[in-house]
């Protein structure tokens, strides 16, 4: 056989990535909906395959319970609602399959996705084409600083999160370790793409103001099999309190080699893996006392987030198991909102109407299932969504602040301390 | 700062053993088979939540599993082998670039659907201890596991050296064609070589698991590292594959620890390019000629 050349290889490699990503359209498109302009169909994109399957799926289950329990009380105004799901495992792929629900499906409103590299590039072509898009649980800010019109999002942006830990800190934590916030020391290690890294970036602009001091910031690749150098700089640094922004596996990671290199100080998740219960699973008691931030998960004061309950036994009966996370939650919660300003808007799907009734609609914080408020902003941010912290207790992940949505006050933890 | 030293060398070693561990499979399958296995990271995986269901239903300590990993794994590698290689070995490069390709993606899939996204892991009563050498702390399962890649590399580096065997793998890995006529079965002895990595892949799953996690994607970034491994160190040779693991563990953990943690990965492949390009065959590779591929 002759030597293959490098252009041959290069193509073959090309098309063999291409097939890759095909794969992932082709295998798995989105279900035709319905035919005359009987129900109204909202193009659902999230990722089911690939490595953001998990909480993809649970997202998606959210949103779904959603819309069964709005089609049993009547729909809105009067039609049915569909779902025209499409599966995104890659940014690409949100691009493409963004691009066939409102070219080929004709659709006038996307939700998803839950990951923001993935909200960042359907939203683009939703705004492009004019189109509505609520994105129900991606967290980075730029996604609603980029100001487009017909992009919302119901959840809190990461900056809510950053916000929410340095008040807990300031409020609570600090006296508790004997500081003043201007004595403060902040470590901060974050898995390095874009979730932690602009995170991060959030901790530090809430951080200054109130003069808590970052003694040290150590980005690491989530993948990493070994954490030791991240704990032995953090270490290094002494700080009171080390915030981390991580996925499931460094967060597993981090907390068991923080203990078996004895860091010492109290470990502050932001979300993602974190809140998982794999998480406190694995670690066991090195995890007890961990305080966490992220959307409401379900050991929270429930005459602060009516619906919950309910949401938790309707979870349970269509999965048969209790919700993996709060995304779930989430996604509900901003499920019903796009539902409601559907109403608001008489069942229009047209952006401008959509835009008249986004903007007249306002709901109290401790009116609805996550505790949140909604209340939208010119970029389309619901500014009244909170994130609540929590802590790890017995295995348990309580909510531990603020008061109204707290089942237990905070403490810390032995180990920890 | 002795101390922080002594340290970082400690976990460099330890993660080396790691690494090298991984890639000992991929060793066998590249150095004699010459197939660039995309999926190895996927064989690892396999392995990986054989050793976790194994404890998670039974309650077999990963240790014990490796009994019954390292068999069944064994099992797949010829199965792969036998209708995934084998049938395309005079085919062009693409295919086979493309069918190892569609096997770790197919792998990948098989293990969402049948077990979910989830992360597992197993928790053993001496996953987190930690045994104290003067200041130093080594966490136990980590230190297993080194200790077990070094048993098994002297074991590999004798099946290699002195058993017939050995010799007829490192026949084939030297010229297919001349071995053949020499009267040995290549095709025989190809299933046998991929199932040897596929079984070293499990153990080293198996090995893992008391301190890793395991989720169906996690075999990218270990096919990644096994392969620059095993290049390093030079294809088909075992102490290469030893010592290349414990260079890219050492330099991941000085990296991380004294630059940044997030610039280890590409602190250690610009050591890799580097060492390609002063000696192409990899760091003990045979010289030239042993560096081709199966492309051919």
């Amino acid at each position: 056989m002759r030597a293959v050349t490098r252009r041959e290889f290069l193509r073959a490699s090309g098309a063999g990535l291409a097939s890759a990503a095909l794969l992932g359209v082709v295998g798995c498109g989105g279900q035709q909906g319905g035919t005359g302009g009987g129900p109204i169909r909202i193009g659902a994109l999230y990722p089911v395959s690939g490595v953001l399957a998990l909480l993809g799926e649970e997202s998606f289950r959210g949103a779904d319970i959603a819309r069964r329990q709005r089609n049993n009380n009547g729909g809105i105004a009067g039609s049915e609602i569909e779902y025209v799901r499409a599966d995104v495992p890659e940014p690409n792929v949100a691009r493409s399959e963004a691009e066939r629900l409102v070219s080929q499906e004709r659709l006038q409103l996307l939700i998803g996705t839950y990951s923001s590299t993935l909200a960042l590039t359907a939203s683009e072509v939703a705004a492009r084409r004019g189109v509505n898009y609520f994105e129900l649980g991606a967290i980075s800010d730029e996604f609603t600083d980029r100001g487009y019109d017909t992009v919302y999002r119901t959840n809190p942006p990461a900056r809510e999160f950053a916000a929410s830990q340095v008040r807990f800190i300031e409020e609570w934590l600090a006296s508790q370790l004997g500081k003043k916030p201007s004595e403060f020391r902040l470590a901060i290690a974050h898995e390095d793409s874009d979730y932690g890294t602009s995170v991060a970036q959030d901790i530090r602009n809430e951080a200054d103001p109130v003069g808590l001091n970052i003694v040290s910031v150590e980005p690491y690749d989530a993948e990493a099999s070994d954490l030791t150098p991240v704990v032995l700089r953090v270490k290094k640094s002494n700080p009171d309190t080390v915030i981390a922004v991580s996925y499931a596996q460094d967060a597993i990671l981090l907390s068991r080699q923080a203990q078996q290199q004895d860091l010492g100080a109290p470990i502050f998740g932001t979300g993602g893996g974190h809140s998982l219960q794999t998480f406190i699973d694995t670690v066991g008691e090195a995890g007890d006392g961990v305080f966490n931030v992220d959307f409401t998960q379900y050991e929270v004061n429930k005459q602060f987030t009516p619906g919950l309950q309910e949401f938790v036994d309707s979870y349970k009966q269509a999965y048969d198991s209790d919700p993996k996370s709060g995304h779930s939650l989430a996604n509900f919660f901003g499920a019903n909102i796009v539902f409601d300003i559907l109403e608001e808007a008489k069942g229009s799907l047209e952006s401008d109407r959509v835009g008249k009734a986004v903007n007249a609609y306002t709901v109290k914080q401790g009116t609805t299932a996550t505790g949140w408020g909604v209340d939208f902003d010119e970029n389309g941010q619901n500014t009244s969504a909170q994130p609540f912290v929590m802590q790890w207790r017995d295995g348990n992940l309580v909510t531990v602040y603020p008061e109204e949505a707290a089942v237990m006050e905070p403490k810390l933890v032995g180990s920890s301390g | 700062m002795i101390e922080l030293i002594a340290q970082v060398i400690v976990a460099g070693i330890l993660l080396g053993g790691v690494f090298a561990l991984i890639a000992s499979g991929l060793n066998i399958i590249f150095g004699v088979v010459r197939i660039i296995n995309f999926a190895h990271g996927e064989l690892v995986m396999l392995g990986m939540y054989a050793t976790f269901f194994l404890h998670s239903i039974w309650g077999i300590d990963p240790y014990l599993s490796i009994l019954a990993v390292a068999p069944a794994l064994f099992l797949v590698g010829v199965i792969v082998q036998r209708l995934v290689i084998q049938p395309i070995l005079d085919a062009s490069a693409i295919s086979k670039i493309f069918a190892t390709v569609g096997l770790s993606l197919v792998l990948m899939n098989f293990a969402l659907i049948l077990f979910g996204g989830d992360f597992r892991s197993v928790r053993t009563s001496y996953s987190d201890s930690t045994i104290g050498i003067g200041p130093i702390n080594v966490n136990i399962p980590r230190l297993i596991a080194f200790v077990v890649a070094l048993v098994l590399f002297a074991g590999l580096y004798s099946l290699l050296r002195y058993t017939f065997i050995g010799k007829a793998f490192q026949a084939v890995a030297e010229d297919r064609s001349t071995a053949q006529l020499m009267g040995i079965r290549v095709e025989r002895l190809y299933l046998l070589a991929f199932g040897l990595g596929a079984a070293l892949a499990g153990v080293a799953g198996a090995l893992l698991m008391p301190f890793a996690t395991v989720y169906p994607t996690v075999g990218i970034s270990y096919t990644l590292i096994a392969f620059v491994v095993v290049v390093l160190g030079g294809l088909g040779n075992m102490t290469g594959t030893l010592l290349g693991g414990l260079i890219i563990g050492l330099t991941d953990s000085f990296s991380a620890t004294f630059l940044s943690p997030s610039l280890s990965t590409a602190t250690y492949f610009v050591l890799f390019v580097v060492v390609l390009l002063v000696r192409p065959s990899g760091l003990f590779g045979k010289g030239k000629g042993t560096e081709e591929v199966g492309l051919r």
